[in-house]
């Protein structure tokens, strides 16, 4: 049953002359090949109308471009490598390098916590949260009026009604002409609610009588802003102390004394990220520590991964054992369920008092698995190795299946040790596949944030560290603690990181790659 | 026409983009037709659409209240599920994207972050500020304005297994030697966990004296005056290590394993919050719900969680949705039914008499009355960085001197508010 | 192929032992420690009044109470989630299955320019860390969801893109490394019978390769249907989610979780994964005979 498909390949090419029948098979691939253009194409151009309908220049223009690369690598003969590469590479482009770009873009920015709109919404925002209401002042009964240029209220001070709108402060009008006025109702105020949040009536022509403003378009309230905003000198200046804040061109309203207006917007703050990221002092005292264990852990955890699932693969891979499927079905298992599932069934069973493993295994021996800072390294490794295995696993079954039995029967007649062809024959061929499956592994545990984060948190702490980074931290993180600590979600800052140890990370990753070359070439 | 085999495979290749473009396009016209479609009202024609978010336990009654809502003002009330924990982060990220909603639920501690970043707006309650309990009120209010209408409140009791002490401890030594008469196995439990729980030792902590900011002249709390580190925080230091020696206090008890040794009977005493009651009174345990017995003398006054809902800082409907809030979800009726859905106290003063009808919903709300609310500011966050963990270790003895330990704590909470 | 050649005599246990018997000291062992930790989870789903701990022992009390309830809510549609996942996982699967294969396939046959970089390139870009993808990926759907609602928030089509996107990731990688251990001859014989390059890919290669693909696409399925990040992110109505999205709802909540429905959920959850695995298990090792060439 070797080799059956070739040859029936084989059999019917040779009946008969080669280039007619691929010539008759070609006129109809192209025929189906050209209709899937035109449908594609025929989606893209809808495509791009709607994008050009919706305003969106940059999408159409995309679009269109991404089109005709197709159409051209598809009706061009040769440029083989793309025909196979264009699709997941245009997935690949859209989805993976633009999430690079964009935080490499964020790197060069301050947005975070309180830059994280544009100026607009901050001062907008500011003026909204601004408004005092006049001390001591109840509210009025006010109804909406259609003025001639915009909204009115129409409110009753001690029995005399009275009528203003943003313009004119509140002045009294007689009952009948109160009476004349067209007043809207709540469904007609719906669709005004834009122009009702802005109506603001002063309630004399004394500032600090406030305006009144209506929430629910029944009640209105008098409100002094405490923040006046001068669009021709962009400052604001706070009305009660009479402190003048400037756009300094740090993304917030500064005063001269340093203190902003919160919320400020995100800007443009060049290398300051970076320098932080590089300088930042905090950091340092337990800047090596977690460098060594960051690639401690990454390299152990892809070691014994690789090692567990390769030693299982083989362990079944013989024909002979019973069972073998219910082995494997069952070892994939952790897999199978959500991570952080695991992760808490294991941190419960590793607590000290009363986790399964010292109540029962160790016969009620207090041992601080999470809380010793060996210990808890320990363990991180130890689930990680559960989490981690069955990809090996299955990674390493898979790849065992492409070494021909030939080879390991022959070295067996030859007198080979089982030892001596995994050594010699199996595992060099089966690191030709994986090799560049650990690197790429290595750099997802170097990165591996959710496993930390699940099971120690980073803990056990170190006790002087000032920004609670703890034993088992590994770069990224810190990195988290350090730009998300508390409230101040620096997204900036973490953008500059991420792109540091990216670096660092790459430049490992491509020479271990370029070891590769001389294994690939065995073959 | 000659053709090369490369034709052959390029045709193929493009059947499987073409297919997965079709994919695409042939279901799309499909999710946002059942996006748009709302139940049609009878109300005033209108072409207002309230977006709500809400979590999954308060959805079923915000619906209703939406459907009351819509048919009395013709306002539509698009209700988004959102997933509780997730509802904070979403909404800063989506508001200044234009993509957030008018309305979300939320919990009150989030408000200085919300404000901070200018997500929010004030909400004018006017009268109807005096509908609400004032602890509620204080919670919702950040530098003296109100931000949100509060619907419920949230806080640590004593819970107590009557079959095993009949009656409410006066002092923490007195819960201890009740606890430690009882025979039980716990004399009590709370949860600390390898990290530490500053929220649930917090009354302790009160009744020493020592809250965690002093407040401004508004009432509110003021960053800049930090009072963990003050004499009472001292002695608190000293007693917690005093009582992690005696082993009343254990880092390896967390959450799940209070609970569970509570539920099978293990101890009288157990100090949580209405979250755990339900599962408490399946278990068959005969529930009493007690202040917190004080440790340092003063009251032990535990952290008040308020949940409300606040407005997006950039709807486009501020009308509507200050009149769904004040006068749809502010009311007695809808708090009456909120509380029926979760089960904790109304921030409505009159559902909240009503809800007292249940003795254990009107023990916790005795016990909130003495509470102070969980501090709003954005400064918090760093306190609760440095704390727990602070705590832990005096806790494990790891900390040689519990008193150096915890000012040591205060020195770094003080440094990270001020970076 | 390999079928044991039994001595007519039986065999002594040591002789048995010594062939196949240690393996099932091995396999037990594994069983052991991949199983145990998740029988917790199974005690958990089975106990409705339960917390995952249960230190007071596994199985104390048995009930479906919890599977019943995971039906009956219809603000978390349960099986809707279910249906959802296996929509999100094939698709995905199948899809980054044959554009991986497509990658890896003129990587490892193909000499053209660029393709080392190619290779790096794709390498490097993987590695990048993704504590900041949320956010770009929201922005970048919610731009392109402005134009095509079907790429937008919650739509899972536009979730499905999102995971394609990785198609060229670490199974390219792994297609790739499998591609070269298959010998160049065999293409080279079929060319030589008039064979195209896209008749020697999609009739030869792919089936010569039928473990590797196998197990691709079981990890990308795994893979996709495990993902909370993205998925959370993307799928925002409960009806559009997945189940890791759905089912951490019923835990995200620190006071009110229910650890009982959610563990009922997961192990619901795992079926469809071992189903898949067992479907694929006879491509992955039955493919042995596949490969040998003669």
């Amino acid at each position: 049953m070797t080799s059956q498909r070739p040859q029936r390949v084989k059999t019917r090419r040779a009946a008969q002359p080669v280039a007619v029948p691929a010539d008759r098979v070609g006129i109809k691939t192209l025929l189906f090949k050209i209709v899937l253009l035109a449908i594609l194409d025929a989606f893209a151009v809808i495509a791009i109308f709607m994008a050009v309908a919706k305003d969106s220049p940059l999408i159409a223009g995309a679009l269109a471009l991404v089109t005709l690369l197709v159409n051209v690598v598809y009706l061009k003969r040769g440029w083989l490598p793309a025909k196979y590469l264009v699709p997941g590479t245009i997935f690949l482009l859209l989805f993976q390098v633009f999430v690079i770009i964009y935080t490499g873009y964020i790197a060069f920015t301050n947005y975070g916590s309180g830059h994280n709109s544009d100026k607009d919404d901050a001062i907008m925002s500011l003026q909204q949260t601004n408004l005092n209401r006049v001390p001591d002042s109840s509210g009025y009964p006010v109804r909406v009026v259609e003025g001639a240029d915009g909204l009115q209220l129409l409110v009753e001070i001690d029995g005399q009604p009275a009528l203003g709108d943003s313009d004119d402060p509140l002045t009294p009008i007689t009952a009948d002409e109160a009476a004349s006025l067209s007043i809207l109702q709540f469904g007609q105020l719906l669709e005004r609610q834009q122009e009702l949040a802005e109506l603001a009536v002063p309630v004399s022509d004394d500032p600090a009588e406030g305006m009144l403003r209506t929430q629910d378009g029944a009640t209105a309230y008098p409100y002094t802003s405490s923040l006046k905003y001068d669009k021709a000198q962009d400052t604001m200046t706070d009305t009660t102390t009479g402190v003048v804040y400037r756009d300094i061109g740090t993304g917030a309203y500064t005063a001269e004394d340093g203190s902003e207006l919160m919320p400020g917007w995100a800007v443009n703050v060049g290398m300051d990220n970076f320098t932080k990221a590089l300088t930042d002092s905090s950091m340092r005292g337990s800047l090596i520590q977690v460098t060594t264990w960051t690639f401690a852990f990454a390299f152990i955890s892809v070691a014994s991964t690789f090692f567990l699932g390769l030693f299982l693969a083989i362990v079944f891979n013989d024909m002979r054992m019973k069972g073998r499927k219910i082995y494997r079905v069952l070892s994939i298992l952790p897999y199978a369920f959500p991570a952080f599932l695991g992760g808490l069934v294991w941190a419960g069973m590793l607590n000290q008092d009363f986790g399964f493993i010292n109540q029962t295994l160790f016969g009620g021996a207090a041992i601080p698995w999470l809380t010793d800072p060996w210990l808890a390294k320990l363990s991180v490794l130890w689930v990680n190795l559960w989490l981690g295995f069955p990809y090996m696993f299955l990674v390493c079954t898979g790849a065992l299946q492409s070494i021909p039995n030939e080879l390991s029967e022959a070295a067996t007649i030859d007198g080979a040790r089982p030892f001596q062809i995994f050594r010699l024959i199996k595992l060099p061929l089966l690191l030709v596949s994986v090799a560049p499956l650990l690197i790429s592994s290595f750099a997802f545990n170097f990165n591996n944030f959710n496993i930390i984060y699940m099971l120690t948190n980073g803990g056990p702490r170190i006790q002087d560290s000032d920004l609670g980074v703890g034993s088992t931290d590994i770069l990224i993180s810190m990195v988290y603690k350090v730009a998300f600590e508390g409230a101040n979600r620096d997204y900036g800052l973490a953008s500059a990181f991420s792109i540091i140890i990216f670096v660092i990370v790459a430049i490992i990753a491509v020479i271990s790659f370029k070891q590769t070359k001389a294994l690939e070439d065995l073959n | 026409m000659k053709v090369t085999r490369r034709t052959v495979l390029s045709a193929t290749a493009l059947a499987a983009a073409t297919t997965l473009a079709l994919t695409a396009c042939g279901s799309g016209s499909e999710p946002a037709a059942s996006s748009a479609a709302k139940p049609s009202s009878s109300a005033p024609a209108s072409d207002a659409t309230l977006s709500v978010w809400v979590d999954s336990n308060r959805a079923p009654v915000l619906k209703e209240a939406a459907a009351e809502f819509t048919a009395s003002s013709g306002v539509k009330v698009d209700l988004v599920i959102k997933d509780f924990g997730k509802i904070q982060e979403d909404f800063l990220r989506q508001v200044p994207s234009g993509k957030g909603p008018d309305i979300t639920i939320g919990a009150h501690d989030w408000l200085g972050n919300l404000v901070k970043n200018g997500v929010v707006q004030p909400v004018e309650l006017g009268d109807k500020v005096n509908d609400f309990q004032e602890v509620t009120i204080d919670a919702m209010s950040y530098d003296g304005k109100v931000y949100g209408v509060p619907y419920s409140t949230e806080n640590l009791a004593l819970l107590r297994n009557t079959e095993l002490a009949d009656k409410a401890p006066e002092s923490f030594d007195d819960m201890v030697k009740a606890g430690k008469d009882s025979g039980a196995k716990y004399p009590f439990l709370v949860q600390v966990g390898t990290e530490g729980d500053p929220f649930h030792m917090y009354p302790f902590q009160m009744s020493f004296g020592t809250p965690v900011f002093g407040q401004n002249a508004e009432g509110g709390y003021d960053p800049s005056k930090l009072e963990l580190g003050n004499a009472g925080g001292e002695k608190f230091a000293t007693w917690l290590a005093k009582q992690g020696k005696a082993g009343l206090f254990n880092t390896n008890i967390d959450a799940d394993i209070a609970k569970e040794k509570f539920n099978a009977g293990e101890s009288p005493f157990f100090i949580t919050g209405p979250w755990n009651v339900e599962d408490a009174q399946k278990a068959g345990i005969k529930l009493a719900v007690d202040p917190i017995p004080s440790a340092g003398g003063e009251p032990a006054a535990p952290f008040v969680g308020v949940q409300g809902f606040f407005v997006s800082s950039k709807t486009e409907n501020l009308l509507a949705a200050s009149e769904f809030l004040t006068n749809y979800i502010g009311t007695e009726a809808v708090q009456t039914k909120l509380y029926e859905a979760g089960k904790r106290p109304p921030a409505n003063k009159a559902a909240f008499e009503a809800a007292s009808q249940d003795e254990l919903v009107s023990s916790f709300g005795q016990v909130a009355a003495d509470g102070v609310p969980m501090p709003n500011i954005p400064e918090m966050n760093a306190v609760w960085e440095f704390w727990g963990v602070a705590e832990a270790d005096i806790i494990t003895g790891k900390a040689k001197d519990p008193v150096k330990r915890w000012n040591d704590m205060a020195k770094q909470v003080e440094s990270a508010i001020s970076k | 192929m390999t079928t044991l050649k039994l001595t007519p005599t039986r065999r002594t246990f040591g002789q048995w032992f010594a062939a196949t018997g240690w393996r099932h000291l091995i396999g037990v062992a594994l069983v052991i420690y991949s199983a145990f930790p998740l029988l917790y989870v199974l005690s958990a789903s089975l106990n409705s009044e339960g917390t995952l701990l249960s230190s007071n022992g596994l199985f104390q009390a048995v009930s479906l109470d919890s599977y019943v309830e995971l039906f009956q809510n219809p603000q978390r549609p349960f099986a809707a989630w279910f249906v959802n996942t296996l929509f999100i996982g094939l698709t995905t699967s199948v899809a980054s299955v044959l554009l991986g294969a497509m990658a890896a396939y003129s990587f490892s046959r193909m000499r053209f320019r660029g393709r080392r970089f190619g290779l790096v390139s794709l390498l490097v870009v993987q590695i990048f860390p993704q504590l900041l993808a949320v956010v770009a990926i929201f922005i970048l759907l919610t731009t392109l969801g402005d134009v095509f609602p079907i790429l937008g928030i919650d739509n899972q089509i536009a979730l499905i893109m999102v995971y394609l996107g990785g198609a060229l990731g670490m199974n390219t990688y792994l297609m790739y490394g499998f591609f070269n251990t298959v010998p160049v001859e065999i293409d080279e014989a079929a060319k030589i019978d008039g064979a195209g390059h896209a008749r020697i890919f999609f009739t030869i290669i792919l089936r010569l390769v039928a473990p590797i693909l196998a197990v691709v696409s079981l990890l990308s399925f795994i893979g996709t249907t495990s993902d909370f990040v993205i998925a959370s992110v993307v799928l925002v109505s409960p009806e559009n989610q997945t189940l890791a999205v759905g089912l951490f709802q019923y835990v995200s909540e620190e006071f009110t979780s229910n650890w009982s429905v959610f563990a009922a959920g997961a192990v619901l959850a795992a079926i469809p994964v071992m189903a898949l695995f067992l479907f694929l298990q006879k491509y992955i090792v039955g493919g042995l005979t596949a490969g040998s060439v003669k």
